[in-house]
């Protein structure tokens, strides 16, 4: 019986240690902070029902507590003193002296006075219930609602009497390891829906109280523990999400109906076909491989026949360069290799429809003949020497040794040629003649030798025979200007000059 | 004679009516409407900490005591409290008109009109309440300052303190704790 007595006992005075010792923590951390807190040298709380006055020991006084005296009064009644107690704070390292009233009056001014050796110290007048410091709210509590970034909380308020009605509390809230934090401030209700956080993240949440200033006053209270609550994840509307994929069909439809309807030029554009020859060179690809010699000698004569275009005007016709100039040797190889070239240009020209340019022919005649006609210059002995080459095809010559003066005049300027060129029949003539009308002359120094269409001003040209047709084309050595009929023609004398 | 019974008896059920339709108010209990009375008369402490001139003279009034002992109040009665604060509103009341008279300063005569219509509603708050004891044993006299529980002050700054000490207090506490209001919360 007794055992179970002592056993109670010392059951209930850890309870009570246990209950001093929290108690005590609080007022420990309570007169802490208004140690910071407070100006006056006389510091008042409220803690529960009581008040408690306290202040700071000075540090060369090493005398105990007993020398000081604290005494208050209120509505004018007589002094009464209170007992002193002190107190050694292990955080600051302070020592401080206070006094826990037995019987606090509210709503009535105190006076209250500390005395150091009956001598008045520090004096204050104050009113009980303008310094209540709270204890933080209990039971906070954080929990996620259901619905997307809001979290319920709620707590108790701290154990009051009276005063329910009158608290405001301050919410604290931040994202778990985040120092930004957000402050909701509510009044009297003790419970508060967060709006606005982050879908599925974690949070701290504080609550402190304070007296809302109208019939109480008082310090905020320390802040809780802090509690955590996640966030819900977000849910995606189903609909918004129907819907969306439902405009993407739709999209996706048309854009493969745009495609499908303008495939073949978008594939024009984006996969650009390289021409080939093929279809004016049958079976050159696909049964010679490309061995143009080959082909040629096996299409030779039934090419004529074939996809021959319809001019309007008369056909090309075969065409010799001749060169009256110089060398015999040069000019009959020249020829020789010609003629092979020059059927060529033929066929080409029969089948080309645009104007075919001659300017990849010009480079390696043009420097020869040029060079030729500068030795010409330098050695006029040699222009009696002609290589005329006479034959019903056409000829081009270059014309030095007939017309001194025309020579002399051509060459001061830059080099003219002359080209002759005739076909078989004299409807070809008439329409050479208009053909070589629209040629362009060059700068100043060319003269067309078209018995119909140009004027020479200083002499004309001795026609050479019958079926001959002359034509001057001035080279200003850079480039050679031809109108646009004469491609067909020209381009059939590439080698022309 | 048969008119004269029916009219007299007519006029009994007027006054029976009225009788009964009178009394019966409804209370009121929200504490916001006096939290409004106290922040008014905060109002009139500062405005009197600022005033300069004509701002009453030195007279001695008195008023009610407005210390609360949580203790004591726990175990009182509604009744006696009731008591408490009518008697405590009547003399500041009186108090206040006295001090009208000496002010001047118009802001602080209108801060002070101000607090005794307030008084005034708060009469009524407390006779909505039906605390019937209260109603029966005000008796207002100006003459009578002898009592427990009153103070005597002698300065208006001092007055303006006790009133604001004795409506957040005495008054509240009252209000709070009023059977009608804790009938209607429960």
């Amino acid at each position: 019986m007794t055992k179970m007595r002592s056993n109670r006992l010392k059951i209930v005075f850890m309870l009570c240690l246990a209950f001093v010792t929290t108690g005590g923590q609080h007022f420990e951390s309570k007169v802490a902070q208004l140690l910071q807190d407070e100006t006056e040298h006389i510091k008042c709380f409220v803690e529960g029902k009581d008040l408690t006055c306290f202040w700071e020991e000075e540090e060369e006084r090493n005398h105990i507590h007993d020398q000081y005296t604290f005494t208050y009064s209120y509505e004018k009644k007589n002094k009464m003193a209170c007992a002193v107690s002190s107190l050694y704070l292990l955080a600051s390292n302070k020592t401080i002296l206070f006094c826990k009233l037995p019987k606090t009056p509210f709503f009535t001014t105190l006076d209250v006075q500390v005395l150091r050796d009956g001598r008045m110290l520090y004096t204050r007048s104050l009113n009980a219930e303008n310094v209540l410091f709270l204890d933080p709210p209990r039971n906070l509590t954080v929990m996620s609602s259901g619905k997307e970034g809001q979290l319920n909380v709620s707590w108790l308020p701290p154990l009051l009497k009276y005063m329910d009605d009158s608290m405001i509390y301050e919410v604290r809230y931040a994202v778990d390891g985040s120092n930004m934090g957000k402050v909701e401030v509510i009044k009297v209700s003790t419970r508060l829906v967060l709006l606005g956080l982050q879908s599925n993240t974690r949070y701290k949440v504080w609550v402190r109280v304070k007296p809302d200033g109208v019939a109480y006053k008082g310090y905020w209270s320390a802040w809780t523990e802090p509690v955590f609550g996640v966030t819900p994840p977000s849910d995606v509307d189903p609909l918004i999400v129907l819907l969306v994929i439902f405009i993407g069909l739709i999209l996706c439809l048309l854009s493969l109906t745009v495609i499908l309807s303008h495939h073949k030029f978008l594939l024009k554009k984006l996969w650009p076909d390289i021409p080939t020859p093929e279809h004016k060179f049958p079976g050159l690809f696909t049964v010679y491989k490309g061995d143009f010699k080959e082909w040629m000698s096996h299409n030779n004569g039934s090419m004529w026949g074939r996809s021959v275009p319809v001019y309007t005007e008369e056909l090309p016709s075969p065409l010799e360069v001749l060169s009256e100039v110089s060398l015999t040797s040069h000019g009959t190889s020249q020829r020789e290799e010609r003629k092979p070239v020059e059927e060529d240009e033929e066929k080409e020209s029969e089948r080309s429809d645009s104007g075919l340019t001659d300017r990849w022919r010009d480079p390696p005649h043009a420097h020869w003949l040029m060079e030729q006609l500068r030795a010409l210059q330098e050695n006029p002995e040699s222009r009696s020497q002609s290589s005329l080459l006479q034959s019903h095809d056409t000829y081009v010559t270059l014309n030095q040794g007939d017309n001194e003066q025309q020579v002399d005049d051509v060459f001061e300027e830059t080099l003219p040629l002359q080209t002759l060129f005739t076909t078989a029949g004299t409807s070809s003539l008439g329409t050479s003649h208009s053909d070589l009308g629209s040629l362009q002359q060059s700068s100043g120094s060319g003269r067309l030798s078209s018995q119909s269409s140009f004027e020479y001003p200083n002499h004309t040209w001795p026609p050479k025979g019958p079926g001959y047709a002359y034509m001057a084309v001035a080279d200003s050595g850079v480039s050679m200007d031809y109108s646009p009929m004469s491609s067909s023609r020209i381009s059939c004398t590439g080698p022309i000059w | 004679m048969q008119t004269f019974t029916g009219l007299v008896s007519v006029l009994l059920v007027f006054l029976w009516l009225g009788g009964n339709l009178v009394s019966p108010l409804r209370p009121i209990c929200d504490l916001r409407v006096l939290d409004h009375f106290v922040r008014e008369a905060r109002d009139s402490e500062v405005i009197m900490r600022g005033c300069r001139g004509g701002c009453g003279a030195m007279k001695s009034y008195f008023v009610p005591l407005t210390s609360v002992d949580f203790a004591v109040l726990e175990h009182m009665d509604v009744n006696g409290q009731a008591v408490e604060v009518q008697t405590g509103l009547s003399l500041l009341d009186q108090a206040l008109n006295n001090a009208m008279k000496t002010v001047s300063n118009s802001p602080l005569a209108n801060a002070l009109d101000n607090n005794i219509s307030n008084i005034h509603s708060l009469g009524q708050i407390l006779h909505s309440l039906d605390l019937q004891q209260a109603r029966s044993t005000v008796l207002p006299d100006d003459s009578a300052p002898a009592s427990t529980q009153t103070q005597e002050v002698s300065s208006l700054p001092e007055l303006l303190q006790v009133q604001s000490s004795f409506l957040r207090g005495k008054v509240r506490l009252l209000l709070s704790a009023a059977p009608a209001c804790q009938r209607q919360n429960s």
